[in-house]
């Protein structure tokens, strides 16, 4: 069982991702406004396998997520695409106390970029309309979301960098 | 010496009784003049603890309770027997499915709950969905075990209402916040903070007369619309149940 949860670590976490997407847990948003979760396990993963696999990552990531919250408005794939892109340049560093600061910063960034994609998608969609209405409660929620993503990052991301380094190592040898 | 003693007393006596008297005037003019209350005020602090208690309040308020929830069982029965007459949609006990809330996202870009009753169960898309206080949202998808409801909230949510005071329709529409926005396509709209809303009695996609919110503020006024934020009577951040309707057409 051990080694099993081992080897499929990887699909098992990428699966859980929409599940803790759909559980929500209130107690650890802000203002009612959740992280953006699957940038804490999109970050380290494109960190360790590269833009490339980020890319892919991202779209599917981004695919699962749109489904299972049926908004007809917007998607998340661009954001979870170029954010899969972005992460995947960055290379680990030594210093653990910087790199905990970077993972709330990259993170912060990443959430600031997928909110304003699903903005713009919303706003373009409604620019017919001629008062936009929408503008302040989309700055709440971008902002709020941005706080809380960069603020719980640097612990989701280090353990999963971690695991996800140690599996990858791991397989290496063997 | 006893007698001169006695001579100074009777004085002292005559001189206050003098002044009683003239003090019980000043007084029985003041109550006169002012009506007696003096006497009313009085009155009120002695009788204070012998007022009609909590007791005798809460018969009353159980009475008029009771009276009320008659009267309302009376209009709901007329109202289904002219809306009978009127062949307009109606709901019956029969066609409410309670169900539980498993998921709920209120914040960010997402406003939707997941229930644990799907299409097994006979949810249908486009079922609306109440909690306790009112109209929480519409039925958008469903699976076997579950159905996803949008909320009220939510940016893809716009809906016909009715303004009872007014006896207009609006349109509200979700912006991703708590509070949505009520519009309406003219000017000359009489709208007042406080007013309530409720679905639209001639609507073909909700049940009739569902309550749904009040106003909570009247934006200034544009060139061609009126608009207001609506404060929802159903609050689904708290709700753990809710029952879902099935619209009879």
């Amino acid at each position: 069982m051990y080694k099993f949860f081992r080897a499929n670590f990887f699909v098992i976490s990428f699966l859980l991702i929409p599940v803790i997407f759909l559980w929500h847990p209130n107690w650890l948003g802000i203002l009612g406004t959740q992280p953006y979760w699957p940038l804490f396990w999109l970050l380290p993963w494109s960190m360790i396998n590269g833009s490339y696999n980020g890319f892919i990552v991202g779209f599917f990531l981004g695919l699962i997520l749109d489904a299972i919250s049926f908004s007809g408005s917007f998607t998340q794939i661009p954001g979870l695409i170029l954010c899969g892109i972005w992460f995947g340049k960055f290379s680990e560093i030594d210093n653990v106390l910087v790199a905990h600061f970077r993972y709330g910063l990259i993170c912060c960034i990443g959430s600031l970029l997928c909110g304003s994609l699903i903005f713009m998608q919303l706003f373009f969609k409604e620019l017919s309309n001629n008062d936009f209405f929408l503008l302040l409660p989309s700055v709440k929620n971008i902002f709020t979301q941005v706080f809380i993503t960069g603020f719980l990052a640097p612990f989701f991301c280090s353990q999963m960098f971690k695991i996800f380094k140690n599996l990858k190592e791991k397989k290496t040898f063997n | 010496m006893l007698d001169i003693r006695r001579i100074y007393t009777n004085r002292l006596r005559q001189k206050k009784n003098k002044w009683a008297i003239l003090g019980l005037l000043i007084f029985l003019v003041f109550v006169r003049i002012s009506k007696g209350s003096l006497y009313k005020d009085f009155y009120y602090f002695i009788s204070k603890p012998f007022w009609p208690g909590q007791f005798q309040r809460e018969v009353i308020k159980n009475s008029v309770e009771q009276e009320f929830l008659i009267k309302f069982e009376q209009l709901k029965e007329d109202n289904k027997r002219l809306r009978s007459i009127l062949s307009l949609q109606r709901v019956s006990e029969s066609d409410t499915i309670s169900a539980a809330v498993i998921s709920r996202k209120n914040g960010t870009w997402w406003r939707q709950i997941i229930l644990n009753k799907g299409s097994k169960h006979g949810v249908e898309v486009g079922n609306s969905v109440l909690g306790p206080g009112g109209l929480i949202g519409r039925v958008k998808e469903t699976s076997f075990f579950t159905s996803s409801v949008i909320l009220l909230t939510s940016t893809e949510s716009k809906i016909g209402v009715w303004i009872d005071r007014l006896q207009i329709h609006g349109l509200m529409v979700g912006l991703g916040n708590d509070y949505p926005k009520l519009i309406f396509y003219t000017k000359n709209v009489d709208l007042k903070v406080g007013d309530f809303i409720s679905s639209s009695p001639a609507s073909t996609l909700l049940p009739p007369n569902i309550p749904i919110g009040v106003i909570k503020s009247v934006d200034e006024e544009s060139k061609f619309k009126k608009t207001a934020n609506v404060i929802l009577l159903g609050k689904p951040q708290a709700i753990d149940w809710v029952q879902i309707l099935k619209v009879k057409i």
